[in-house]
């Protein structure tokens, strides 16, 4: 999983991405594997120094570590099988989903909106509900969290790659589709030797995605039922029983087998099944002399798609949703003289943020009534903390919009950098991308168990959010740098543009469209690593609790039924605003980078 | 006894902005043993009367008949050789000759030897398990070509077969198919050839159909009488394009900006 996989936001690649935007233009138009000898050397030196690194600090040996290896083995296996059981029902389920939205037209009217939808949802924050719903629907009490766990699993998988099957589907080229109309293939042969095969190069990349994202979502599942009376056996609960047993060489044990086991798949399996959907690809040009090996051509190729895909899927969609709303938006803007182009953007979004603000304090306020109606006697208590909900949603947004910019502060030098720099592409890259591709959610316990003392509650729910953030900005601003066109930035030099004028003439405009990218898919791995950020860092009981949803939903959590009306309020009011931001703010800007910062 | 007759054409097609008519009254006949072109300017419906003759798509008015039936869903006695080639990159050339045949249901034992068959006569011996990425251009096509032939179709369909070549390829792709076509043991009975190059046209057909600017409708039938192989130098050859060609030219209203086709026809390749 060399791939920077979840960054690359191909589909809601990691955590569920929020939108369908961050589908595409993530789509790595670096493009390049790194070549498997060097990954392979860094797959094995990341882990080896950070192994020899801390157990020389710390106080145990490499034989102790030793020692622990045989139980994360059985317990990353365990943690396999649930990876194994949501990605099966993803592939047939996205098989299926994407063949009907891609073939029915009435079907793609309803389920393209609604897979919209499901995929900005932080789905986190239904596990707990998960959890409690399952296991009271199975008698055996270990068979419900593995459900909900594995539900979750496929939450994170599955999207991303039905609109793989979709967009592939949806992008055949029509002669291949009349080719086989003239010879009246139909039916299972249709699906077998033109349908299937036109899936595949887009469902095994999407897959490689699908399983970072499986993995980040896996272990936050299973640490999230270490508070629970029925933990899950796997490697999540395995860390964090390490780490709040402050057991150094047990935790070290299961951070080596997870990359083990990560590693491992990637090099047998990822790496051969990506050669083999190499010949799926449909980019033969109708003239012999473009061949289609050049890397550079092929990476251009993909880009253009993306982008092609990018904005049929605004248009489509998207637009269901969003239109009411917006005219809406347009509606109050609207009285009076035309203001000038820049003051009418300014005001438009200035409005376009209090309906959102007045948007959600409306909804919300309806979902309180309505649980307070419908569940009759809600205790003093809760009905105090749904008070604080609103006030909830207020910090949980600051935290991710803190976490963002600090993510934003990093990650463009960075990624401005490695693209510039040919050394640091080289070997920086491909550590950037083997960090990547870990599930930073295996780091969590440290954090919560380790840290917490010296970097505040408040500190350690921002670290571990920006886990969650800072792969989907990097991955995408490098490759818009990328992309920016040479003559672009030489016709720059050659007038003698530089510096920060530069930066706000060229280079800004130039990655507009995928810091947008970058920015949306960020922030739908934000709102899914929020939950369990401040449940852990409120949760733990050592810590003093912080304020946000996270906590929220922890706090109903406890309280068994009594908590419902409190979870659900909390629930719903993340869910609306997570919906309202994307489609006021950022699908808008969307439209903006798609139409008016884009070469082509 | 016509093989194909195309009665009284039209086809619209619904647009933002109201209906566009393609083609308006078209109709013409083919015979067994004709290899009919169709030329004319673009957009004035080639293609897509092409595409109507195998019933991929149906015509808003008027009716084809095969063989004294009318056309109802796709003629699978009719094969289409295609502009853009439009082979399989996930199959391997063998498996995209295989490819119609075993739509038609033929039996794994059968398909093969037919396969190897059509693999040799247009000249692919060697790439069986080559994919079309691996080849050129030239070769692409000719595994178009061999897919088409291979259902021992009735009739063969060409659109703009030769237009995605360079000009060297697409020569010897032609003189090839006239070998092919005069070869009595292959199975074409009739040929119908969309082009916009009027030299090609009448290079390789019996009979030219020159249809108008949109909405097409056919301007003449032109036979061509010349023995094969026919010489492009020749002064017959240079009058029948010559006649082509202004019959297309003064279809358009005066004044206007030379079409596309007034050019490609005078300076194309071969001139």
């Amino acid at each position: 999983m060399a791939e920077p996989s979840r960054a690359a936001s191909d589909g809601a690649s990691g955590p569920p991405a929020p939108s369908p935007e961050s589908t595409a233009s993530g789509v790595r138009p670096v493009g390049r594997m790194p070549s498997a000898g060097r990954s392979l050397a860094i797959y094995a030196a990341v882990p080896t120094i950070a192994f020899v690194l801390l157990a020389t600090t710390s106080t145990s040996s490499f034989s102790s570590i030793a020692g622990y290896l045989p139980t994360a083995a059985v317990d990353v296996s365990y943690s396999f099988l649930r990876m194994l059981a949501a990605y099966s029902l993803s592939l047939a389920f996205s098989l299926a989903y994407g063949y009907y939205a891609a073939t029915h037209r009435g079907g793609e009217r309803v389920m393209i909106p609604v897979l919209d939808i499901l995929q900005s949802i932080p789905i986190l924050g239904f596990f707990p509900f998960a959890v409690v719903i399952l296991a009271q629907a199975t008698p055996g009490s270990f068979l419900g969290p593995n459900f909900a766990s594995v539900f979750l699993i496929f939450t994170s998988m599955a999207w991303n790659m039905v609109f793989g099957v979709y967009e592939s589907l949806k992008t055949l080229p029509s002669d291949l589709k009349e080719a086989a109309d003239t010879f009246g293939l139909r039916g299972w042969l249709l699906f077998r030797r033109v349908l299937y095969p036109a899936c595949v190069n887009r469902l095994v990349y999407n897959s490689v995605l699908s399983w970072t994202a499986g993995w980040f979502f896996l272990v936050e599942a299973e640490i999230f039922t270490t508070n629970t009376s029925n933990a899950l056996t796997g490697i999540g609960s395995y860390l964090s029983f390490a780490a709040s047993a402050a057991n150094a060489p047990k935790f070290l044990a299961g951070v080596v087998m997870l990359v083990i086991v990560i590693a491992l798949l990637d090099f047998a399996v990822w790496r051969p099944l990506g050669r083999w959907a190499e010949r799926f690809r449909y980019d033969t040009s109708p003239s012999g002399e473009t061949e289609v090996s050049a890397p550079e051509r092929d990476a251009a190729g993909r880009f253009r798609r993306a982008r092609v895909y990018v904005t049929q899927r605004v248009r489509t969609g998207v637009s269901y949703v969003t239109t009411p709303l917006v005219q809406l938006a347009a509606f109050t803007v609207r009285p009076g003289r035309t203001p000038s182009p820049r003051r009418r953007s300014i005001i438009y979004y200035v409005s376009l943020g209090s309906i959102l603000v007045i948007v959600w304090l409306l909804l919300i306020a309806l979902a309180v009534a309505l649980v307070g109606v419908y569940t009759s006697p809600i205790q003093s208590s809760v009905r105090a903390q749904i008070d604080l909900v609103p006030f909830a949603v207020g910090a949980s947004t600051a935290r991710i919009v803190g976490a963002y910019a600090i993510c934003l502060a990093i990650s463009l030098p960075l990624a401005i950098h490695v693209a510039r720099s040919s050394r640091a592409g080289r070997v920086g890259l491909p550590i950037i991308e083997v960090i990547a591709s870990f599930p930073a959610t295996a780091l969590f316990p440290v954090i919560v168990f380790q840290l917490i003392p010296y970097i505040s509650p408040e500190g350690a729910s921002i670290l571990m959010l920006m886990t969650g953030m800072l792969w989907y900005l990097f991955f995408n601003l490098l490759s818009g740098i990328r992309a920016l066109p040479p003559d672009l930035t030489e016709a720059a030099r050659a007038y003698g543009v530089r510096g920060s004028k530069f930066f706000r003439r060229v280079l800004l405009p130039g990655i507009f469209p995928a810091l947008i990218t970058g920015s949306i898919t960020a922030f739908g791995g934000g709102w899914n690593t929020l939950i369990v950020a401040e449940y852990l860092s409120s949760g733990t009981g050592k810590a003093l609790s912080v304020l946000g949803l996270g906590q929220q939903i922890d706090i109903g959590y406890k309280l068994g039924t009594a908590g419902y009306p409190l979870m659900a309020t909390a629930l719903l009011a993340m869910v609306v605003t997570v919906i309202a931001i994307n489609e006021l703010i950022w699908k808008p800007l969307y439209r903006r980078a798609a139409t008016r910062y884009r070469y082509d | 006894m016509a093989l194909i007759r195309v009665e009284h054409i039209d086809k619209s097609f619904a647009s933002r902005h109201g209906s566009i008519t393609i083609m308006q009254d078209v109709s013409f006949d083919v015979k067994d043993a004709d290899f009919l072109a169709l030329v004319g300017p673009s957009g004035c419906g080639k293609s897509t009367l092409l595409r109507l003759i195998q019933g991929l798509d149906r015509p808003s008015s008027g009716r084809i008949l095969f063989r004294d039936q009318p056309i109802d869903g796709v003629c699978k006695q009719m094969a289409m050789v295609f502009q853009s080639f439009a082979l399989f990159p996930w199959l391997t050339v063998s498996q995209n000759v295989a490819f119609g045949l075993e739509a038609l249901g033929w039996p794994p034992v059968r398909i093969a030897p037919q396969v190897e068959r059509y693999i040799g006569v247009t000249g692919l011996d060697g790439f069986q398990e080559a994919f079309p990425r691996e080849l050129s251009g030239g070769m692409r096509q000719r595994v178009g070509l061999a897919r088409a032939l291979a259902v021992e179709p009735a009739v063969l369909l060409m659109d703009e077969p030769f237009s995605a070549l360079d000009a060297l390829t697409a020569e010897s792709l032609r003189d090839e198919i006239l070998q092919l076509w005069q070869d009595p043991a292959l199975p074409p009975e009739a040929v119908i050839l969309v082009t916009h190059n009027i030299e090609e046209a009448i290079e390789l057909a019996d009979r030219v159909v020159v249809l108008s600017r949109r909405p097409g409708h056919v301007l003449a039938e032109i036979p061509v009488e010349l023995s094969r192989p026919r010489d492009r130098k020749s002064s017959a050859f240079y009058d029948l394009t010559d006649r082509v060609y202004s019959l297309i030219t003064e279809g358009r209203p005066a004044g206007a900006p030379e079409t596309p086709l007034g050019s490609a026809g005078r300076t194309g390749e071969g001139l």
